[in-house]
């Protein structure tokens, strides 16, 4: 496994977001991670990418225990990830947003340098915003917001994209062509762990899916398992008024 | 032994108590309005001064002027403030949030020294309540005033428990901080719960002052500021949120520096250290600032803030460069050397603030010690060229001393910032205005000489050891710049260099990664980058610049006093006034420098001119525009800031801008400013004609340029600052013109009648 969370719990003061998840994320798959909102799913993936430290649990990168490491190194251990609050560079151009990540990566990546000028086309291209490459990027959709932030993830040539909420702000063409291109990039050997609302889409792309409710995975498997799982049916439509839709 | 130390710790707690006062009013505030009352001291001031006026000068009952001071004229005070002030902070960074409160300050205190002691030997001695009578508590004499200041803190602990946790309106306080909108949905209402607080935290600040007053002898009103300062220390231990926990804090504060006095004697014991009795809290500040738990990587606190800052060319910023020493050349041509030496201090303090264009503009840090390391530049770069008993006169500023200098000053920078690096914005800030503090009161006042020995090489380093240091001026290429004009214009060509060089900095990758870090630190972590290293880096290159800066600002003044300028009020003077500028442009700093010398030293004299040649309007010029000038001008611009954060030099751009269409017409503007430059070169027309010609032209032709091409203009409503139409509003006021951009935008004909209301207003 590329990405193993074994036994995450989180906790911010009384609250338990996360509290004994197990996730894990496969070499050249995409991995779905869905649940409804305030699931936890965003605190997990800022546990895995080391903008939080867990309460409990060991994050395993391609077999090593990135726990205690600074966000950074986890980076320049191949993991890169986009935000589902957007956290865009509002001061630089949508070419620069992309171009900086690729000079940053040059920076600690010496020995595997490319010129970032090249790279930041080749980006803007792959992910369809060459045309706006000069625009400003707080005038952007934000459906092209979140594809520059993948761009500016991609150039740090991750092992693994965490991918938060990326087709929202997207029409339904576009969120096609998302699917497209997610395929495109894990062909190309780039892993996935994708969190999204659009099920239609995690269904589509996603090789393995794990579900997390109230800070608790609820379920994991294929697509086809997933849509009959009853936890799940709960969950998302609260079929049972006593369990899962009472709050 | 017993004795003594029960002795100091009563007087400690009754110290801590009114610390406590103060530093609670700061927690009021900033747990309701997320803005820390920077102004918080000058406020205490300010009633100080109004309770001693009703007291004392108009013999008011003492309950009376105490009720109408601290219930009435305090909150006042604050209610003034946040309508006039803090409402426009909504939606801006936070440099702009800590240097509006830093404009009020100066404001503050201004007024209240134009108000008291325009004259200026006056002597105002406030007196304690109940005079001296006291009372033996464990064997210490305790003032019944310092009684009523124990028992105040106690009542107002007790009161703000209940009114933050047991009230409604105390929750609407609290809630307004934590999601504004969310409060208002829910049928709050922030704005009123924000003026309750910023009453309360201004109430709380008048008794403090009043309480403290008298602690000083004469009141004078920037120490009497510095002293409530020391509570800062106890607002950071409650971390700006927790009640108790600030009052824990203030007794730790007031006990150390009691039993500092007892075990210093009164600090004739150490006299390297005598001073430490006056820096202890700033010490506190920053050991409490250092020991705050880490603040975890954020990602943008605002994600849209209203500054923006546009990136010049290299070739634009290279023209301008050699068109700013060209102007500089012609003009000093033209003035007069009392002129030369005030366009000179004004390019010298350019020289300072520009390394904060690096450090706040570009990279979001902040430095409120900018003078303290033009003064440990001077201190290291007068060893190396002087040193004890050496002459400066007879001596020419080596190129190895302004090496030292920029060398000390980076490891410096990069001492203070490695610990303090992990904080954020607003606590950067207060590190390192405590370090200034620190600094100024253990070095630059030292007069003990530093005496040691490194492998056997026994050095001595004298800080300003007679008061005074004397920086010799270069002397290069054959050219003397002891004459001041050269000086100038060697400042000039430096500052053009610095300047050219930033702005290739910021043009690289490496400026490119500084202001994404800016902007998101959060996304710069997960990109793999070492936020930390990187801030350190830029941290010790702006203390560099810094000290270079300060070595010609020190030169400059030929002269420098320890007194002159390094207590602190003037780095945030100068911090403020480069926001202004625009922090975010070369031309913001230089804007700045000569702002700030034009308003100190030409303003009050052309007031003082105009005065002496209208002896019927004296009062008007002397006593009111130059006071005015000098006292709360700067304030006053500073306060502005949160209608146009981006700073004067991007509206002065802006205003500008659409010229670029016409060149032809610029072309004859500026050839008809160089022929009315020659005319007074050759005296045919006077200089202040000439300087009236300049500045209507400035003001004038942009306007009838406009006038005459209206057609080339009309697309520049839209594109002003480059952004999309929901920026307006944002980016700049809405007008009602904008309403044709949205219509056309959304293919909205408008009907015919309104157009014709909107023509009729």
């Amino acid at each position: 496994m590329l990405v193993d969370c074994r036994g995450m719990t989180m906790k911010f003061g009384g609250a338990a977001a996360l509290t004994q998840v197990d996730v894990v994320a496969a070499e050249g798959a995409i991995t779905g991670l869905i649940g409804p909102n305030g699931a936890g799913k965003t605190t997990l993936f800022n546990c895995i990418t080391g903008l939080l430290q867990p309460s409990a649990g060991v994050v395993l990168f391609d077999g090593e225990d990135v726990t205690g490491m600074a966000p950074f190194a986890r980076t320049r251990r191949g993991v890169a990830r986009t935000f589902q609050r957007l956290e865009l560079f509002t001061s630089l151009t949508v070419r620069e947003n992309i171009q900086v990540a690729g000079e940053i990566r040059n920076r600690w990546g010496r020995r595997d340098r490319r010129d970032a000028r090249v790279e930041c086309d080749r980006v803007l291209e792959l992910l369809g915003i060459a045309h706006l490459a000069e625009r400003d990027v707080t005038e952007i959709p934000t459906g092209m917001a979140r594809r520059v932030e993948m761009g500016r993830a991609l150039m740090t040539r991750p092992k693994i994209l965490l991918l938060d909420e990326p087709a929202s702000g997207q029409d339904e063409q576009e969120t096609d062509e998302f699917g497209e291109l997610l395929m495109h990039l894990c062909h190309e050997g780039t892993a996935i762990l994708l969190v999204e609302h659009d099920v239609s889409l995690v269904m589509k792309v996603c090789s393995y899916i794990q579900v997390l409710d109230f800070g608790r995975i609820i379920a994991a498997g294929t697509p086809t398992q997933i849509q009959t799982d009853r936890a799940v049916l709960q969950a998302y439509l609260g079929e049972d008024s006593t369990t899962g839709g009472a709050s | 032994m017993l004795q003594d130390f029960l002795a100091y710790t009563v007087l400690g707690i009754c110290l801590g108590s009114i610390y406590a006062i103060a530093a609670t009013g700061l927690v009021v505030t900033y747990s309701t309005s997320g803005v820390f009352n920077v102004a918080h001291g000058s406020v205490a001031t300010m009633s100080a001064l109004i309770y001693w006026q009703l007291r004392f000068d108009w013999d008011v009952q003492p309950l009376v002027a105490l009720v109408l001071t601290v219930c009435v004229f305090a909150p006042l005070i604050g209610l003034v403030l946040e309508v006039v002030v803090i409402r426009g902070l909504r939606g801006t960074s936070e440099v702009t949030r800590l240097v509006t409160p830093i404009a009020v300050l100066l404001g503050v205190n201004g007024a209240a020294t134009w108000i008291w002691f325009r004259n200026d030997q006056r002597s105002i001695v406030p007196k304690r309540f109940f005079g001296l009578s006291n009372v033996k508590i464990l064997g210490q004499a305790v003032y019944y005033h310092q009684l009523i200041g124990v028992a105040l803190a106690v009542v107002i602990a007790a009161a703000l428990y209940v009114l933050l946790f047991k009230t409604r309106a105390g929750v609407t306080m609290r809630a307004t901080v934590d999601d504004r909108t969310l409060l208002m949905l829910n049928g709050g209402r922030p704005d009123r719960a924000s003026l309750v607080s910023w009453a309360i935290g201004a109430g709380l600040a008048g008794l403090a002052g009043v309480l403290l007053s008298p602690v000083q002898g004469a009141l004078q009103v920037f120490a009497l500021t510095l002293l409530i300062f020391d509570a800062y220390p106890a607002a950071i231990a409650g971390r700006l949120r927790s009640v108790p926990l600030t009052y824990v804090g203030a007794m730790v504060l007031g006990l150390s520096k009691l039993y500092f006095d007892w075990l210093s004697e009164a600090g004739t014991r150490w006299l390297a250290l005598k001073n430490l009795r006056i820096a202890l809290p700033a010490v506190l500040l920053f050991v409490a600032l250092l020991i705050l738990p880490q603040d975890r990587l954020r990602g943008a606190i605002v994600s849209r803030t209203r500054e923006r800052f546009h990136v010049p060319t290299m070739r634009q910023a290279v023209a301008w460069g050699g068109v700013l020493v060209v102007v500089v050349y012609m003009l000093q041509k033209l003035m007069s050397g009392s002129a030369v030496i005030s366009l000179s201090n004004g390019m010298a303090l350019s020289l300072l603030a520009v390394s904060l264009v690096l450090l706040t503009g570009y990279a979001g840090e902040i430095n409120l010690a900018i003078f303290t390391f033009a003064g440990i530049a001077l201190i290291a770069a007068w060893q190396f060229d002087v040193g004890p008993g050496g002459l400066a006169t007879q001596k020419s500023m080596s190129v190895g001393a302004i090496l030292l200098a920029i060398c000390v000053c980076a490891i410096v920078g990069g001492l203070i910032a490695l610990p303090a690096l992990r904080l954020r914005g607003l606590y950067l800030g207060l590190a390192t205005f405590a370090f200034g503090i620190i600094v100024y009161q253990l070095v630059i006042l030292q007069t003990q000489p530093l005496r040691g020995s490194i492998f056997g090489w026994d050095f001595t380093v004298n800080f300003f050891s007679t008061g005074s240091l004397t920086m010799p001026r270069p002397h290069w290429f054959g050219i003397d710049f002891t004459d001041q004009r050269n000086f100038l214009m060697l400042m000039t060509v430096m500052f053009a260099l610095i300047g050219i060089g930033l702005i290739a900095v910021r043009r690289s990758a490496y400026g490119r990664m500084i202001v994404a870090m800016k902007d998101s630190p959060a996304a710069c972590a997960t990109l793999g980058m070492n936020v930390t290293r990187v801030k350190l880096g830029v941290f010790m290159l702006s203390s560099g610049i810094s000290g270079l800066g300060g070595l010609m600002w020190a030169s400059q003044q030929k002269t420098l006093a320890n007194n002159n300028g390094f207590d602190g009020f003037q780095s945030l003077t100068l911090f403020m006034i480069a926001v202004v500028g625009g922090i975010g442009y070369v031309s913001g700093a230089l804007l700045a420098g000569i702002f700030l010398s034009v308003l100190n030293v030409v303003m009050p004299a052309v007031w003082t001119k105009l005065g002496h040649d209208y002896p019927a309007l004296h009062w008007l010029f002397v006593s009111v525009m130059k006071n005015f000038t000098m006292f709360v001008g700067p304030a006053l611009i500073g306060i502005g800031l949160g209608k146009n954060p981006s700073g004067i030099a991007q509206q002065i751009m802006d205003g500008f801008r659409p010229l670029r269409k016409t060149p032809l017409a610029v072309g004859i503007w500026v050839a008809g400013l160089l022929t009315a430059w020659l005319f007074a070169w050759q005296e045919l027309i006077g200089h202040w004609t000439f300087a009236v010609i300049v500045l209507l032209s400035v003001v004038l032709v942009p306007m009838v340029i406009k006038a005459i091409h209206p057609d080339r203009f009309a697309d520049d409503e839209r594109a002003i600052h480059g952004e999309g139409l929901d920026q307006i509003g944002l980016a700049r006021p809405f007008r009602r013109s904008d309403r044709a951009l949205f219509d056309d935008a959304l293919g909205i004909v408008a009907p015919e009648h309104e157009l014709e209301v909107g023509r009729a207003r």
